[in-house]
């Protein structure tokens, strides 16, 4: 899924999330309006569906969007996977959908992909 | 940027395998993404926040493997620890008599000050049961902890048992540091206060 030529500048307000970050899948709340900051960076992630689920070898795709997060106690509601390599991964903490994103540990920041998840008002 | 809470709280489930510890930490769903990547690597931790009494508090609530067992569980684990949830499953009588070991485990090796509550789960399983809800409680009494009796399929009480937890974190917290704000003065002539220990989550801990 190409996050590229998605509509996202309605979401962004002075830089940040303009409205909740939710999951997709369950519409629970990961983190609150202007939380999150806009970056472009390249990463690629695993699906969160796969077709073949090998811990070595999973189908990824590169994604480009994200919501960064400074500190990890900003999210609302987040689960952090076990650690692979220098990353733990970003999952949805009531479906457990994932990976919506990623923490990268040398640097305490984490990372929501905005093609993984919906935008939306609180309920 | 400005802190979005006003509390902390570092949460730890504990109990036998089976018992339903994973479960509780995420509002069961049948239709749980279990066949994927991250299922395969496994989930460390979840960060959860709650409002109580106009406090926004944030939960992060660690997962533990019951295969584990207690024996294997060290002082390591339970590093920074403020609440533990006891995790029994009403339809296994072992897993309650193990509560007794886990406790004892918590003792030798968690902070003295560490918040602790029982909880019987799969409560939706009357037919099944092998643990009564009065010697829930009575373990519960003699142990000086709460007791709540939960279903994570049927979603009985999970909630409610986290906020409890919390809300008895939080005034266990306001009452310590009310304490160190206000020394007891006046004609008291008791020597001092018992000093806290070293070790305590509450010496390091601060009001954010
Ligand atoms: N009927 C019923 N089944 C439950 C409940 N909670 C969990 N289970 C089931 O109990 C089994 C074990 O649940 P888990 O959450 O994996 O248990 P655990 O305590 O995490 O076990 P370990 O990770 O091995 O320590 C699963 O098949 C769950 O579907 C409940 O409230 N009611
Ligand atoms: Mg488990
Ligand atoms: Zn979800």
């Amino acid at each position: 899924m190409p996050d590229c030529n998605v509509n996202f500048e309605a979401e962004i307000e002075e830089g940040q999330n303009k409205r909740s970050v939710k999951c997709k899948f369950c519409s629970s709340v990961i983190l609150t309006p202007a939380t999150a900051a806009i970056m472009n960076v390249e990463h690629s992630l695993p699906l969160i569906r796969q077709t073949k689920t090998t811990e070595e070898n999973p189908d990824t795709e590169t994604t480009s969007v994200f919501w960064a997060v400074k500190d990890m106690f900003t999210f609302q509601n987040v689960g952090f996977s076990n650690t692979v390599g220098n990353t733990k991964y970003l999952t949805c903490a009531d479906c457990e959908a994932g990976p919506i994103g990623f923490h990268d540990i040398p640097t305490k920041m984490s990372f929501v992909a905005l093609s993984r998840v919906s935008h939306g008002d609180p309920i | 940027m400005a802190k979005t809470y006003d509390y902390l709280f570092k949460l730890l489930l504990i109990g036998d395998s089976g018992v339903g510890k994973t479960c509780v930490l995420f509002r069961f769903s049948e239709d749980a993404f279990n066949t994927t990547f991250i299922s395969t690597i496994g989930i460390d931790f979840k960060i959860r926040t709650i409002d109580l009494d106009g406090k926004k508090i944030k939960l992060q609530i660690w997962d533990t493997a019951g295969q584990e067992r207690f024996r294997t569980i060290t002082t390591a684990y339970y590093r920074g620890a403020m609440g533990i949830m006891l995790v029994y499953d009403i339809t296994n009588e072992k897993s309650f008599e193990n509560i007794k070991n886990w406790i004892r485990n918590i003792e030798e090796n968690a902070s003295a000050d560490v918040e602790k509550m029982l909880l019987g789960n799969k409560c939706e399983l009357e037919e099944k049961r092998q643990v009564s809800k009065e010697r829930g409680e009575q373990l519960a009494i003699e142990y000086g902890i709460k007791f709540i009796e939960t279903s994570a399929k049927a979603s009985i009480r999970v909630e409610d048992a986290f906020f409890t937890l919390a809300r008895d974190i939080k005034a266990k917290m306001e009452k310590k540091l009310k304490e160190a704000s206000n020394p007891p003065k006046g004609h008291q002539l008791r020597a001092s206060e018992p000093q806290k220990k070293p070790t305590s989550w509450l010496s390091r801990c601060s009001l954010l």
